[in-house]
């Protein structure tokens, strides 16, 4: 059985522009990952307003670049200066950083390249059997359905950066209320538009994610100013060895399946896959002694696992329109300013498109593995750029990023309070992917339930008749009571403890 | 000292960020009551104000939960703000009330200037390189090969 969607394949690999995107967006997430601070969320946001000036599949094939490639670029740092250049290698740095101070720096990243590469390719080739699969279940479903599984995307908000799963439901909650802003679609009449005439419109989440990602995380540099990090001095990237790719093989192929599996749940992203890659390859490892202390399985399960999400995430993304991580939530977004709506029927019209995202992603994975390879040195003394050149720079990019779109001030003050909110929020627990999740997801969520009031005669008890709604409102129930059930489960069985 | 225990968890955040989101929700629900009415008909018996006030009531039940939920907890020691982060802000909002009188490229010069001696750069050398090659750069990229046109400034307008 051969990869499907091949015929669409020729014209990405044969387009001069588009292949130059790949290799530009390839080799600036690499950037872009290892700098700490720095993520491909940021990133994307920040080019998602220029996107506009390209065809809709350049345009998506240079975020998806972007974001394959982030993904790694963010073990270069982990290793390197034990400081991960995005959230998903932080599992990197457990063993990543001790191997560097070993003197194994160049052996390390080869490691991070392959089984990053390895997950990457593996998870685009499931995207590519498994979104057509999935948009094809989706074509059976309605309102109802639409909106149980937009609940369901953001009960997994619970479990996102697990520390605090309230504060992510209220993250998204709020990212739904500020989609609610301007002019309601059933009946015409604003809502919190304050009669500001820019506002009509509702608050495009351009300027939105800018200032959440990008300029609260200019005032977190602003707040960490002076703390140094020591940095391993890398003297060039070695492909691992037969008997080390013997040893890493089985974790690979483990944390592949793994940081698919968990890419594909809505909300779940990169980040948590790694953590639990890396917990599986410590479990199965013969020497669970030696993890953090150097274990190459230790770097190769998180990478993999990490890169493995990325594929899987889009599998929801593009097949019904729900993002299957904040990064993912962005390409969504970039998908609509180019005026399409992801979902089943997407496949239908524009195959072409979706078929281009793949193999762009496919030749992004194998991309990075060369530039990797090649570029660690150069990428590793990227974090030596000060950072009081490099955020004000960061911070212009913004400004302009949230005046391209619309060519609006207003959205540079947008852009603005929501970055100075972030910050208040981000040091009260609160991050930023759950509003993201919520404002993108808004007006499905809105439109969804809508529709099914009017189906349904105002009944709530309509939900009752639609079994599908029904297994995504109890998916939605478990994922946000599994969390409170297990601690109450742990603190019963440690009071008895106690007791007896 | 069970007094003190008391106090002391009253100052947890979760509390305190609980009883701010329930004021919050408190103040957007009353802004929803100035919604425009409009008949049954037209809104088909979904009223503009019915998602934002579901939402609302959602939030207020998860901020009672976090209220509760700090209730339990001992508060950690948080880091203050380093005076960095007030001023960069600052320049943040004085940049945004600047872009109007002096346009974006001046603006983006004065920040290319002001971050960095916020953040303690004191070498001229690049602080002068940024604050001419950023504008520079982004009016080459951005104006000139994308098309977009940025405020010139009430300042350019005067003087041209």
């Amino acid at each position: 059985m051969g990869l499907p969607g091949l015929e669409y394949a020729l014209p990405v690999f044969t387009d001069p522009l588009i292949i130059g995107l790949i290799i530009l967006g390839t080799i600036a997430g690499v950037l872009v990952g290892a700098l700490p601070g720095l993520s491909s969320s940021m990133a994307i946001a920040l080019l998602l307003p220029f996107s506009v000036y390209l065809e809709p599949v350049p345009a998506i094939a240079l975020l998806a670049a972007l974001y394959c490639a982030g993904t790694f670029g963010g073990s270069i740092t982990a290793i390197l200066i034990n400081a991960p250049g995005a959230p998903p290698a932080a599992a990197t740095a457990f063993d990543g950083y001790p191997m560097a101070v070993k003197g194994e720096a160049g052996r390390a990243l080869g490691i991070s390249a392959i089984a990053s590469s390895c997950g990457g390719i593996f998870s685009v080739i499931v995207l590519l059997f498994a979104a057509p699969f999935l948009a094809r279940v989706a074509y059976s479903f309605g309102p109802a359905e639409y909106f149980a599984l937009a609940v369901f995307g953001l009960s997994m908000l619970a479990s996102l950066s697990g520390e605090a799963p309230i504060k992510n439901l209220i993250g998204g909650c709020i990212g739904l209320l500020i989609a609610t802003i301007g002019v309601d679609l059933t009946t015409g009449v604003e809502r919190f538009t304050f009669g500001v005439p820019e506002l009509y419109e509702g608050i495009h989440f351009i300027p939105v994610l800018i200032g959440l990602f990008a300029v609260t995380e200019l005032l977190s540099q602003a707040q960490s100013l002076g703390q140094e990090k020591l940095s391993i001095r890398l003297s060039a990237v070695k492909l691992p060895s037969l008997d080390d790719l013997r040893r890493i093989k089985g974790t690979i192929l483990r944390s592949s399946g793994i940081g698919t599996f968990i890419g594909v749940l809505p909300a779940e992203g990169g980040t948590m896959a790694a953590m639990i890659g890396y917990n599986e390859a410590k479990r199965w490892s013969d020497e669970p002694d030696e993890f953090g202390k150097g274990a190459i399985e230790g770097v190769a399960g998180p990478e993999a696992a990490n890169n493995a999400a990325t594929g899987g995430a889009m599998v929801p993304t593009l097949a019904l329109g729900i993002p299957g991580s904040a990064t993912a939530a962005v390409i969504l977004g970039g998908l609509q300013v180019q005026g399409l709506r992801p979902g089943p029927y997407l496949f239908d019209e524009q195959p072409a498109l979706l078929y281009g995202i793949f193999f762009a992603m496919l030749l992004s994975n194998v991309l990075f593995l060369l530039v990797g390879l090649v570029g660690a040195k150069v990428f590793s003394r990227i974090s030596l750029i000060p950072t009081t050149l490099l955020w004000p720079t960061v911070f212009a990019l913004c400004f302009v990023g949230a005046y391209g779109l619309e060519q609006s001030i207003v959205d540079v003050w947008i852009m603005m309070i929501a970055g100075l909110l972030g910050f208040v929020l981000k040091r009260y627990g609160f991050s930023p992917a759950p509003i993201i999740m919520g404002l993108v997801l808004g007006t499905l969520v809105e439109t969804s339930l809508a529709q099914s009031m009017i189906i349904f005669d105002q009944q709530w008890t309509g939900f009752l008749g639609r079994p599908i709604a029904l297994i995504f409102f109890g998916l939605a129930a478990f994922s946000i009571l599994s969390a409170p059930a297990r601690a109450a489960f742990r603190h019963l069985l440690s009071r008895r403890d106690r007791t007896a | 000292m069970k007094k003190a225990q008391t106090a002391r968890h009253m100052r947890h955040p979760d509390t305190i960020v609980g009883v701010v989101l329930l004021v919050f929700c408190a103040i957007v629900y009353w802004l929803t009551t100035g919604f425009v009415e409009v008949p049954a008909m037209l809104s088909q018996n979904v009223p503009p104000t019915f998602f934002p006030r579901l939402v609302l009531s959602v939030v207020a039940l998860l901020s009672v939960t976090l209220i509760f939920s700090g209730l339990g907890k001992t508060p950690k020691n948080t880091s203050r703000i380093e005076p960095a982060v007030a001023v960069t802000a600052l320049i943040i909002v004085v940049a945004g009330v600047l872009v109007g009188l002096l346009g974006t490229m001046l603006t983006l010069s004065m920040i290319a200037v002001a971050i960095p001696v916020a953040w303690g750069e004191r070498r001229v050398r690049p602080i002068g390189i940024l604050a001419i090659g950023l504008p520079a750069g982004i009016y080459v990229i951005f104006s000139l090969a994308l098309g977009i046109r940025f405020p010139t400034g009430l300042l350019l307008e005067w003087f041209v």
